[in-house]
């Protein structure tokens, strides 16, 4: 065949060719259903990455403000709750703090209730919760007075603001409770009642003292109550029974050895638990004494019953951030200045894979289901 | 701290706001509206400083550089150094607004072989300074103690709360 009669040929062909070719819609997609190895990346510069640790696939992201210290999934709905505070001019300007509801298949705002401008801003997990009557969602507030803010998700309004002088966090607990741990050496709880008003108020012995060994900001929940470590590597188990506030242990993290080695719990979010198997995931530096803030550069496991170390893991590079999926067989997701999520197999303790680019700054790691 | 965490929420410092703004009314008041035990644990020393400005007060003679985290003066800083943004260890750079509260670390200086209290203030009202970050946690206690905790947005009582950067502010000698 010539040249001639070959491009000719394509010529007459090209317009079959377009016309076999469906042409595309552009459109938007809504988010599958999460399960418990999905995980949300908080990015420092306002939004949130979600993951799915078990296949490394990200499912969409949530745009937050600035100041938003985390999320807060329902148990049973697809939302999400986050505290936010928003000026008019980005840096300055009027000040408006709300409490946003975002529809999970969307990730998009769907609602949102003002609540005093008074949140506290940085990314700890226990700023915000929702208590188990599934109604009264409470926003830790920093002015730098502590108190707390309830606000009712169903009939979307700001309820209260309860002073907690002293006391920080909110971690909860059963019958509509909360604990708060108190710079006096004690936990707080403190009840509502249906309305969300405070009912009840109580402390527990003194079990740590701030002058020699301060108890962590960084709980995490443990089966029917919480867990807390102290800088030195103390571990308290917390629980209430009826109206008493009760502290079990400690147990150490550490053995002579670890001691005389420095190793300390360390980083923004150092501690991870598995209820289901009841294990301790913690990460660990060699820094010693206040290094409770420096990235950890082992993942310790721990069998919280018998109280003993199980496992260590040495990481390439170090992390500051740590979550533990919640399913059969859990994931440990961590993440640090790498920019990098990092998975293992919590049982073998093996890397599984490296998700990249996990965002700007990629910060608190939380799952998306609770 | 880390990067990811400065980009967005942090916040700290602000001096000359305790040798100037102490005397203001506006801050008084302010204050007193908080009207909390831990925020008055927090501004009582900045009395020495108020001090020092009206007598015969000595300089702190000092030794290193001040764009280094490794600075004798930041012990308990976290966040980023105002010196490498166009600020001064007691001076926020231009624009930005001296949080009149603040954290308060004790810090050794090695030249004369003494503790000071050093008040980190966080300078705010401006994107963040992504320059020189530094966290240092030495005696930093829990956010349930937050006249002592640097993991705090301490950009309070300024008309904006977006963090910018941190100065660090001799207040006085550390006298046990």
């Amino acid at each position: 065949m010539s040249r001639l009669r070959l491009i000719a040929l394509v010529l007459a062909c090209a317009p079959v060719a377009q016309a076999e070719i469906a042409p595309e819609q552009i459109g938007t997609t809504t988010m599958a259903t999460p399960t418990e190895t999905w995980l949300m990346v908080r990015d420092a510069v306002g939004a949130a990455y979600v993951f799915d640790a078990a296949s490394g696939d990200m499912h969409g992201l949530l745009s937050i403000s600035r100041f938003t210290p985390a999320l807060q999934p329902h148990p049973n709905k697809p939302e999400l709750y986050a505290a936010e505070s928003y000026y008019t001019r980005t840096v300055r300007g009027e000040r408006t703090d709300v409490v946003t509801v975002y529809d999970l298949p969307t990730l998009s705002a769907k609602a949102e209730i003002e609540v005093p401008n008074k949140l506290a801003a940085l990314p700890f997990r226990q700023y915000i919760a929702l208590l188990d009557d599934e109604r009264h969602l409470l926003v830790f507030n920093l002015t730098p007075a502590h108190s707390v803010s309830v606000v009712d998700i169903i009939d979307r309004r700001f309820v209260t603001e309860i002073s907690t002088p002293g006391c920080a966090l909110v971690m909860p607990t059963a019958g509509r409770g909360f604990l708060q741990i108190c710079g006096d050496g004690r936990l707080q709880l403190i009840r509502l009642d249906a309305s969300g008003q405070e009912s009840k108020r109580a402390r527990s012995q003194p079990f740590f003292r701030i002058e020699d060994d301060p108890v962590a900001d960084r709980p995490v929940p443990a089966g029917d109550g919480w867990l807390l470590t102290s800088y030195a590597g103390q571990v308290f188990q917390a629980s209430v029974d009826g109206e008493e506030v009760r502290v079990s242990g400690p147990w150490s993290m550490l053995t002579a050895a670890d001691e005389t080695g420095n190793w300390r719990p360390g980083g923004s979010q150092f501690l991870g638990y598995h209820a289901g198997l009841n294990l301790l995931f913690a990460l660990m530096n060699d820094e010693g004494g206040y290094s409770h803030d420096s990235p950890g550069s082992e993942i310790w496991v721990f069998d919280a019953v018998a109280q003993r170390r199980i496992g260590r893991i040495a990481l390439e590079q170090p992390a500051a951030y740590l979550h533990v999926s919640q399913n059969d067989a859990p994931l440990v997701a961590i993440t640090g200045e790498d920019r990098q999520l990092h998975v293992y197999d919590a049982l073998s303790l093996r890397h599984v894979r490296t998700i990249p680019e996990a965002g700007t700054a990629p910060g608190l790691l939380q799952g998306v289901l609770r | 701290m880390k990067l990811e965490d400065l980009f967005a929420w942090f916040d700290r410092t602000a001096q000359h706001a305790s040798r100037s703004v102490a005397q203001q009314s506006a801050r008084r008041s302010f204050i007193g509206r908080l009207g909390s035990v831990l925020v008055g644990a927090s501004v009582l020393p900045l009395l020495p400083v108020a001090r020092a400005a009206s007598g015969t007060a000595r300089q702190v003679s000092e030794i290193g550089d001040p764009q280094s985290c490794e600075y004798w003066r930041y012990c308990a800083l976290g966040g980023t150094l105002c010196t490498c943004c166009g600020g001064s260890t007691t001076e926020c750079p231009p624009g930005a607004e001296p949080s009149p509260i603040s954290w308060v670390g004790t810090c050794h200086n090695p030249l004369d072989d003494k503790d000071y209290l050093i008040s980190y203030n966080d300078c705010c009202g401006k994107a963040v300074c992504a320059r020189c970050f530094c966290h240092n946690a030495e005696r930093d206690l829990p956010v349930y103690n937050p006249a002592k905790a640097n993991d705090i947005l301490w950009c309070f009582g300024t008309e904006s709360r977006a963090y910018h950067c941190t100065v660090a502010v001799v207040l006085g000698e550390a006298k046990a």
